[in-house]
């Protein structure tokens, strides 16, 4: 199974681990509901080096971005990222969400998720050899193994990263990225002004990128400068706060990103990318379910979890795709596909928990 | 009365095993400790351990016959929900209402206030199924290497 470079660095700080998407992974820190608090309220540091890494370059490597990604990156500047950008099968389901980084004129960074890696590495091979590209048109590079991706997180994520000597974080705006930029000890391949976890209410967090032996001096660095570190289960609570998607829950090769309301990973008018058609005529016939969030009663311990039905009555008219203990609400929230006939947004629907029923209320995202 | 336990040390972590002539292990990581025809059953440090932060307990109705084996109980942590499975077949008796309010003791005091269910024992013969402290150390110990 493969692991981070920072496993054990972060064993040594407590990490309970376990497995996801073929990685040995940290789970938490003891505990992941401190860990969500800290983040909202202070900072928190996430080791995602699982999510893999792909450079891609070449003279013809913006060409082949534009025909992969669902977001036009003409007006991408370099230190610019495209935010979330889809690659979607030939059906418009969803291959995988990405993030684009403009490197240079010809050269891109792409973070995916870990479970796709492999599957987006195929995908590219595929797609450059039916675009007629050659291997020196468009070079693939996987970097995964010898990098490491840190996301600094919460409010107190600029003065941390100002404490530790990085000025520019002042005047770094959402979706920014600055190459090299130095730590007091160490030094970064790049550090942007993004995340998963939503927190860009207030302020927005940090993603740094850096070879292995900074990664676990930069992470020893934040810890020391006072961020809490913190695991897999509260990111994705973040993120279900958020209604941020979890590829393989929410989304996944059999839904269209119109169900999910995936707004922003799409660029409107945007037809000449695979699979970015069958998105604009579905758009144009219309969707039979969308992704809505719910929120459970205060006092429901019961969590709602994948695969759960949704019911109107006793007809089934949904099901949950991710839910979580919200300790921001101190209640139970959570996301699924929902019949359009019964979307009842600002209304309830019940969810079926081990026989037993909840009502819940529709909601939109954010649940926070 | 003082209690013993067996320390159990694995590349994954430090687990107790609780240690008295009348507690017994499953293999599923419940423990039973016996007093009459009664069993009181909870889960292990190990299996609370693997579940980390337990936000929400299940429990049976009292009165309730289980099968050996049976799902009679769930335990959620913030992370994934997982079935307590009744290591002797009886009828439920009494089960640990505090538990509704302070989940968290599955974590805290898995070998005491937080039990879950007490048993009335039907089937005697199934004590010698279950795994004694030793038996049970060595079982965490294999899945652990």
């Amino acid at each position: 199974m493969r692991s981070s470079p920072l496993i054990d660095v972060e064993k040594a700080y407590g990490a309970n681990l376990g497995q996801f998407a073929g990685w040995l992974i940290t789970m938490d820190f003891g505990d992941p509901i401190n860990e969500c608090k800290e983040v909202r309220l202070r900072a928190g540091l996430f080791d995602i080096s699982h999510m893999g890494r792909l450079v891609i370059k070449g003279f013809k490597s913006y060409e082949f971005l534009q025909k992969l990604a669902t977001k036009d990156l003409s007006k991408l500047r370099q230190g610019e990222m495209s935010g979330p950008a889809l690659i979607l099968n030939k059906r418009g389901g969803i291959k995988d969400d990405v993030m684009l980084y403009k490197l240079s004129d010809h050269e891109w960074l792409m973070v995916c998720n870990a479970a796709n890696t492999e599957k987006n590495l195929q995908w590219m091979k595929e797609i450059r050899e039916e675009l007629k590209m050659s291997e020196s048109d468009v070079v693939i590079e996987d970097i995964t193994d010898r990098t490491v991706l840190l996301a600094l997180q919460g409010p107190k994520s600029p003065e941390v990263l100002e404490s530790l000597g990085i000025e520019e974080v002042k005047t770094m705006k959402l979706l920014n990225f600055i190459p090299k930029l130095k730590l007091r000890d160490s030094e970064t391949f790049l550090v942007s002004r993004s995340g998963w976890t939503g927190e860009e209410v207030r302020s927005y967090g940090f993603e740094i990128l850096s070879d292995i032996p900074n990664g676990i001096k930069i992470y020893r660095e934040l810890l020391e400068a006072g961020v809490r570190p913190s695991g897999l289960v509260a990111r994705d609570i973040l993120r279900t706060e958020m209604g941020y998607v979890l590829y393989g829950s929410d989304i996944d090769e059999d839904v269209n990103p119109i169900e999910a309301r995936y707004w922003i990973a799409l660029t409107r008018g945007k037809e000449d990318c695979i699979g970015c058609q069958e998105v604009w005529s579905r758009y144009k016939e219309g969707v039979k379910r969308f992704r809505f969030g719910f929120k459970m009663k205060k006092d429901v311990k019961a969590i709602p979890r994948h695969g759960y039905r949704i019911l109107a009555g006793d007809e089934v008219v949904g099901e949950v795709t991710s839910g979580a203990y919200s300790p921001t609400l101190e209640r139970c929230v959570g996301m699924g596909y929902i019949n359009t006939s019964h979307a009842y947004l600002g209304f309830s629907l019940d969810i079926l928990i081990r026989d037993k029923r909840y009502e819940v209320k529709i909601s939109d995202f954010p649940l926070i | 009365m003082s209690d013993n336990y067996l320390i159990v040390k694995t590349s994954m972590g430090e687990y107790l095993v609780r240690k008295s002539s009348n507690v017994k292990y499953s293999e599923s990581d419940e423990w039973i400790s016996v007093s009459g025809n009664i069993a009181v059953v909870g889960v292990s440090d190990y299996a609370q351990k693997k579940l980390r932060q337990v936000v929400n307990v299940e429990l049976p109705e009292v009165g309730k016959y289980v099968n050996k084996g049976e799902s009679v109980a769930i335990i959620e942590s913030v992370k994934a929900v997982s079935d307590v499975y009744s290591p002797l077949s009886g009828k439920v008796v009494e089960v640990n209402n505090a538990l509704t309010l302070h989940p968290e003791l599955v974590n805290t005091h898995p070998y005491d206030d937080g039990w879950l269910f007490k048993i009335e024992i039907l089937k005697p013969d199934e004590l010698s199924e279950l795994l004694d402290p030793e038996e049970y150390v060595n079982k965490i110990m294999s899945s652990e290497k």
